[in-house]
């Protein structure tokens, strides 16, 4: 049920979906990393995901920790380990909800 | 649990009406009778309804008249004897099916100057028609053409010429231009054929108000004395069924025995699906049990039918007494049928009665699909029987199934609720890839599982 709901909040809610996919001017270090100036939510998601796995960086004992190498670093956090299921989270930080 | 089942869900999409397949020779007579009901359809995997289009040999490669007229004249040099009737109405529809119109109609014009033993009879013109749907900027203007074309050379239409021109408007969704020009036809050439007419009704329930099919009902009734038959009132049965206006269906079902009709087995079975949407398993029954008072016989669709029902709503044991007694009618239960029942367990939570059910099954020697295996996944992941649903999953994914967006969420909230991110993840990639959901749905329940997960973490460290 709470997936219908969700899927009811999503259609009803154009505002949540244009969150997602209207491209955002980017901040300078996340435009290093995507090499793009202009991207949405959902295309940085797939682009850091994507990167995560040509790269090899999820942790080969544990693979739901993904070990940072300095590029991914400078866009998350700083952080020198992140948890896949705090990666949304992070990207989201990239992209305020209201920009001006 | 308002879910449709994945296996009905084909039975909902299903077009009632098949295309008539023309042969270039003698265009049939839409003669068939028209099926609403559920679907016959051999479950396939395939959700979309419609009709595989035979593949003709292309012997036209290039849409250029001056190039068909070249390739025309090199097939003439090398035959001995002038074609008949039949090789020039397969040349005419192997280029029309790639030319525009225009070039069409001067092609065979071309070629009954070239080879005059060739007369165009009204098939050639027939086909002109037929492949005019396959042309998108084809209108009412371009069927007018064809039709003066047609008159101009001495033939009038016939009620094939109408069916014909109606399809082809309708199948690039000009279905009120379809309207005038029957309304048109059947004041100058010839009355309306009750399988066009049911058609132009099935056309109108698609894209049209209620009100407006009504209207269309009674005009046609005054203007050229068509009447709705027993087929019509099932599309009508089946359309307002399709939006749970069970109401309106009583209506017409009694309007159905006012104007003299005996409601037939498909009009049974559309009633029948009407009360399973809507989760009334007592009235399907109730159905079940008039049709074997006015002694008609149920087919593999009523079973069916009322075993999806009694699934949905919650009455799984009685779905099963349902199986033994179709079996002894001499129905043989197929894949839709066990998908019901594998609907119903899982709802119940016994997802492991459905696993073995599905092999089952297979030993009985039916092909499970990608609805099947959809409903166990949902199944599986919903009652914590994540081990199997993996092992599930991977077969889906080595046989390229793809994934119900229900049954994607469901195993991905499971997924990352025992702490297999990494393994989500990977669900997701293949859902996206395998073109399953969009990447905008997939990424959003995807990231609404973890949020809420993350939240329900935080909220069990406060206490």
């Amino acid at each position: 049920m709470t997936i219908r709901r969700m899927k009811m909040a999503m259609t009803d809610n154009p505002k949540k979906l244009a969150n997602l996919i209207d491209l955002v001017n980017l901040p300078s270090t996340l435009r290093e990393f995507v090499g793009q100036s202009q991207i949405s939510r959902l295309g940085c998601f797939k682009c850091v995901w994507s990167y995560i796995k040509t790269n090899n960086l999820q942790d080969p004992t544990n693979k739901n920790v993904v070990v940072c190498d300095e590029k991914l670093k400078s866009i998350l956090l700083g952080k020198p380990k992140v948890e896949l299921a705090e990666l949304p989270a992070l990207i989201k930080l990239h992209f305020p909800k209201n920009p001006k | 649990m308002g879910k449709l089942s994945p296996s009905f869900r084909s039975i909902l999409s299903t077009s009632v009406i098949h295309k008539p397949t023309l042969s270039p020779a003698a265009p049939p007579l839409s003669s068939k009778k028209p099926t609403p009901k559920p679907s016959r359809k051999t479950p396939s995997g395939q959700s979309s309804g419609h009709p595989v289009k035979p593949k003709l040999p292309t012997v036209f490669k290039s849409a250029s008249l001056a190039d068909a007229k070249k390739l025309y004249s090199s097939f003439i040099s090398t035959s001995k004897a002038p074609f008949n009737l039949r090789v020039h109405n397969s040349l005419l529809q192997s280029y029309a099916s790639i030319a525009t119109l225009n070039d069409s109609i001067s092609f065979l014009r071309h070629m009954s100057k070239v080879q005059p033993s060739f007369s165009p009879d009204q098939s050639t013109f027939h086909i002109l028609l037929s492949t005019s749907e396959n042309r998108p900027d084809s209108s009412l203007a371009s069927v007018r053409k064809i039709l003066n074309f047609m008159v101009t050379n001495g033939f009038n239409p016939d009620k094939v010429t109408a069916d014909l021109a109606v399809r082809s408007l309708c199948s690039v969704g000009l279905v009120d231009e379809a309207v005038e020009l029957v309304k048109e036809l059947s004041l100058k050439h010839t009355p309306l054929d009750i399988y066009t007419y049911n058609h132009l009704v099935k056309q109108l329930c698609k894209s049209r108000a209620l009100s407006t099919v009504y209207n269309f009902i009674v005009e046609m009734r005054s203007s050229c004395g068509a009447k709705p038959d027993l087929v019509t009132y099932t599309i009508l049965i089946d359309n307002v069924c399709n939006s749970n206006n069970l109401r309106e269906a009583m209506r017409l079902v009694s309007l159905l025995y006012k104007e003299g009709f005996k409601p037939d087995c498909f009009v049974y079975n559309t009633i029948m699906k009407g009360y399973c949407m809507v989760g009334r398993g007592a009235e399907a029954i109730g159905v079940y049990k008039k049709m074997k008072e006015v002694g008609l016989e149920p087919d593999l669709v009523t079973f069916n039918t009322l075993i999806f029902g009694l699934s949905k709503s919650g009455r799984v044991k009685e779905a099963i007494d349902f199986l033994d007694s179709m079996a002894e009618m001499g129905h043989f239960p197929d894949t839709v049928t066990y998908t019901s029942l594998m609907n119903g367990m899982c709802r119940e939570g016994n997802a492991l009665g459905a696993l073995s059910l599905l092999k089952e099954m297979e030993a009985k020697g039916c092909n499970p699909n990608s609805f099947t295996y959809n409903t166990l996944l949902h199944g599986l992941s919903k009652s914590r029987l994540l081990d199997r649903g993996i092992e599930l999953y991977g077969l889906m994914k080595s046989s390229d199934m793809k994934l119900e967006s229900a049954s994607y969420s469901t195993f991905v909230r499971a997924l990352c609720r025992s702490g297999r991110i990494a393994e989500a993840y990977e669900v997701f990639d293949y859902a996206v890839e395998s073109k399953s959901l969009t990447d905008v749905s997939a990424y959003l329940s995807l990231e609404s599982t973890l949020k809420s997960l993350k939240n329900a973490r935080e909220q069990a460290h406060a206490v």
